[in-house]
């Protein structure tokens, strides 16, 4: 099965408690890496404040995943996110050749910036 | 130019009011330098690289004022519009409050 790269960002609830968080990004986790996929990188931008207020809220926790995974589960993981009230946004971008090329390039200067 | 003055005089002539010749050549509006370069693509999470492409109302600037190609302002509208549905930019933007 040919499995593509996918950049996930979603927004959490910010309500939620550190454990709640948590065990929601696991859930998510758990779901790719079930249904076929891998996990490359999860990166918890924290609490931080949106542009505009969603669903009377001013913060929001942002978690951004990179993953691989076969199509097909997309439709369900967005189904997931849809129904749960933990999730105020998400945006789920499959990489293209560009897109490719722009993520290796910035993850290489990122990495050197992490060293430095 | 020449073109116009030529008319001027004609109009004169005929006894109409001249049109105002002293009118200033409005100058191009000052185009910004392609902050850009080379890139080819935008990513949505760049929100301090799209701020550049948005004015104080949120509101995208034109080509003309960026100054980017036509190819990289597509990805740059892109980026902004998925970058407003992720609430990391605004839709509007209050700049009174």
């Amino acid at each position: 099965m040919a499995l593509n790269m996918y950049d996930m960002l979603y927004i959490l609830n910010p309500v939620l408690t550190d454990e709640q968080q948590k065990s929601e990004i696991e859930r998510i986790n758990a779901f790719i890496t079930e249904n076929g996929g891998t996990i490359q990188k999860v990166d918890t931008w924290g609490l931080q404040k949106l542009a505009y207020p969603i669903q009377k809220k001013r913060n929001g926790y942002y978690v951004n995943v990179y993953f691989n995974a076969p199509g097909e589960i997309i439709v369900r993981l967005k189904r997931l996110m849809e129904i749960s009230d933990n999730h105020l946004r998400y945006l789920v971008l499959k990489f293209d050749a560009k897109m490719t090329r722009n993520y290796e390039k910035t993850a290489s200067t990122s990495q050197e910036e992490a060293q430095a | 130019m020449a073109r116009r003055t030529e008319k001027n005089n004609t109009r004169t002539n005929s006894g109409l009011a001249p049109l105002n010749s002293n009118t200033p050549v409005t100058q191009p509006r000052q185009k910004r330098k392609n902050r850009l370069g080379e890139i080819e693509f935008v990513d949505y999470k760049n929100v301090e690289l799209l701020q550049r492409f948005i004015n104080d109302q949120g509101k995208l600037l034109p080509r003309r004022i960026t100054g980017v190609t036509a190819k990289q302002q597509r990805s740059v509208v892109e980026a902004v519009k998925r970058a407003r549905q992720m609430a990391l930019l605004p839709y509007v933007a209050d700049n009174l409050s």
